[in-house]
């Protein structure tokens, strides 16, 4: 097949097939609306863990959450999560809130909207535990 | 002995298929509410990913094919172009196939390049084509070398590895529940490859087959869909981000990073290359029969059932 007509099949198919799902509503991302929700997407990611309390984000796209094994972080990727613990993670106040940066190359870092309040106390619980 | 003998390249001629298939198995889903699930971003890396595959195949394709015409040129060996030659290579491929992804799955360096198309959360016809595009840099094209020296024509090869490609890309769907008994016992189908592509402790590391299950079966490594346990999808752990760059590199980049810490011996720094993926010299991981373990304590009526046998 002529390298053209590829790149041009290959670019349009992605480009409509991206347009449609995102007509069709399914760009939503997932959002955390109870603490049960996001101790069941953590524990998805590890089922050894004792979740102790949870503390959602207001907008619901992220939980701290903490553990026996220390806290961690489950937070939306796509319609789905990702549980991810915070040993070694840097902790930045940003204006609206806590940038994490996980110092991993396969999640570089989340950043999290938090009020004043909520964002003293999810610096409070992971301070302690460093 | 010819080395002029040329084939479609029938993964370029299937692009528009794919397509298609992909639009029809989308409409399917979001019209009738089930057979599966699509994420905008999700589908959008995976088609990135397989563009990308097909990219590094044009870029590096030269290399495998270099040393494929050089063991062309030493087997004496030459067992023509006949239609049932291409089918027992075909066969044969096939078990190379199992081979290779089932090192790809026990080897961290080659777990390196094949992670990514298990780093979808979903599993459709997209997620099929999120293919690696680091595969040469794994040198598993040293297990098509057997097949060469036997006679059978490295065009030829590359041929049939291009149909058992095709083959895969319908089983990667939730939109097929399970075929006739008689296929399904014989070939690979969405039913096994859904639980090949699951993160359960029970569907981890199972179902490798790219055409004929049978190999699974032969070997040992068959594990059949539970219908009381649904396959989750992915990673053990999951990636926190849709970046290509980073689903095509980021094992890589770990296990060089593991491979480099200080204070590790040679012995230990080559584990981190070569062992299963999980493996840590200081047993702060989990191998996938840890997390078999690990599950069997935890949940010890598992104990016998399939994937825990």
């Amino acid at each position: 097949m002529p390298l053209h007509i590829l790149i041009t099949l290959v670019v349009a198919g992605i480009a409509f097939i991206a347009l449609l799902t995102w007509a069709f509503g399914l760009s939503r991302p997932l959002r955390l609306k109870t603490s049960d929700e996001a101790r069941a997407a953590w524990l998805r990611h590890w089922p050894e863990d004792t979740v102790g309390a949870v503390h959602i984000a207001p907008d619901g796209a992220a939980a701290l959450i903490e553990t026996d094994h220390g806290p961690g972080v489950v937070f939306a990727m796509g319609a789905d999560s990702t549980g991810h613990r915070l040993d070694g993670a840097e902790i930045r106040e940003t204006p609206k809130g806590l940038r994490i940066i996980f110092h991993d190359f396969a999640t570089p870092r989340l950043d999290v909207p938090l009020p004043p309040e909520a964002r003293a106390r999810w610096q409070q619980i992971l301070t302690e535990a460093a | 002995m010819t080395d002029l003998l040329t084939y479609p390249d029938v993964v370029q001629y299937a692009v528009p298929f794919f397509i298609a298939a992909i639009l029809i198995e989308l409409l399917w889903i979001v019209f009738r509410g089930k057979g599966g699930r699509y994420e905008t971003r999700d589908a959008v890396t995976s088609l990135i990913m397989g563009a990308g595959n097909v990219a590094s195949g044009i870029a590096l394709g030269f290399l495998a094919w270099g040393v494929f015409m050089v063991l062309w040129r030493i087997t004496p060996l030459d067992l023509g172009t006949a239609w049932w030659v291409v089918a027992l290579c075909f066969v044969l491929d096939d078990l190379r196939y199992y081979w290779v992804h089932r090192f790809g799955h026990r080897i961290r360096w080659v777990w390196a390049s094949h992670v990514n198309h298990h780093s979808s959360q979903h599993y459709n016809l997209t997620t099929a084509l999120r293919q690696t595009w680091t595969g040469t840099f794994t040198f598993m094209m040293v297990v098509r070398a057997p097949l060469i020296l036997l006679g059978f024509h490295p065009a030829m090869v590359l041929f049939v590895g291009g149909l058992n490609l095709i083959y895969q890309f319908w089983i990667h769907t939730e939109a097929i529940g399970k075929m006739p008994r008689w296929f399904e016992a014989l070939m690979n189908t969405p039913s096994h490859h859904r639980v090949h592509h699951g993160r359960n402790a029970r569907y981890l590391d199972c179902n490798y087959a790219g055409v004929f299950i049978v190999w699974d079966k032969l070997f040992g490594t068959f594990v059949p869909e539970q219908e009381d346990e649904r396959p989750d999808y992915g990673l053990v752990h999951n990636l926190g981000t849709f970046n290509p760059l980073r689903v095509a590199f980021h094992e890589w980049v770990g296990m060089f990073t593991d491979m480099a810490q200080p204070g590790l011996t040679w012995r230990e720094r080559l584990m981190y290359a070569i062992a299963p993926p999980g493996w840590c010299h200081d047993g702060s991981r989990q191998t996938s029969d840890g997390i078999k373990r690990s599950h069997l304590q935890r949940h010890p009526e598992d104990r016998g059932t399939p994937g825990f046998e």
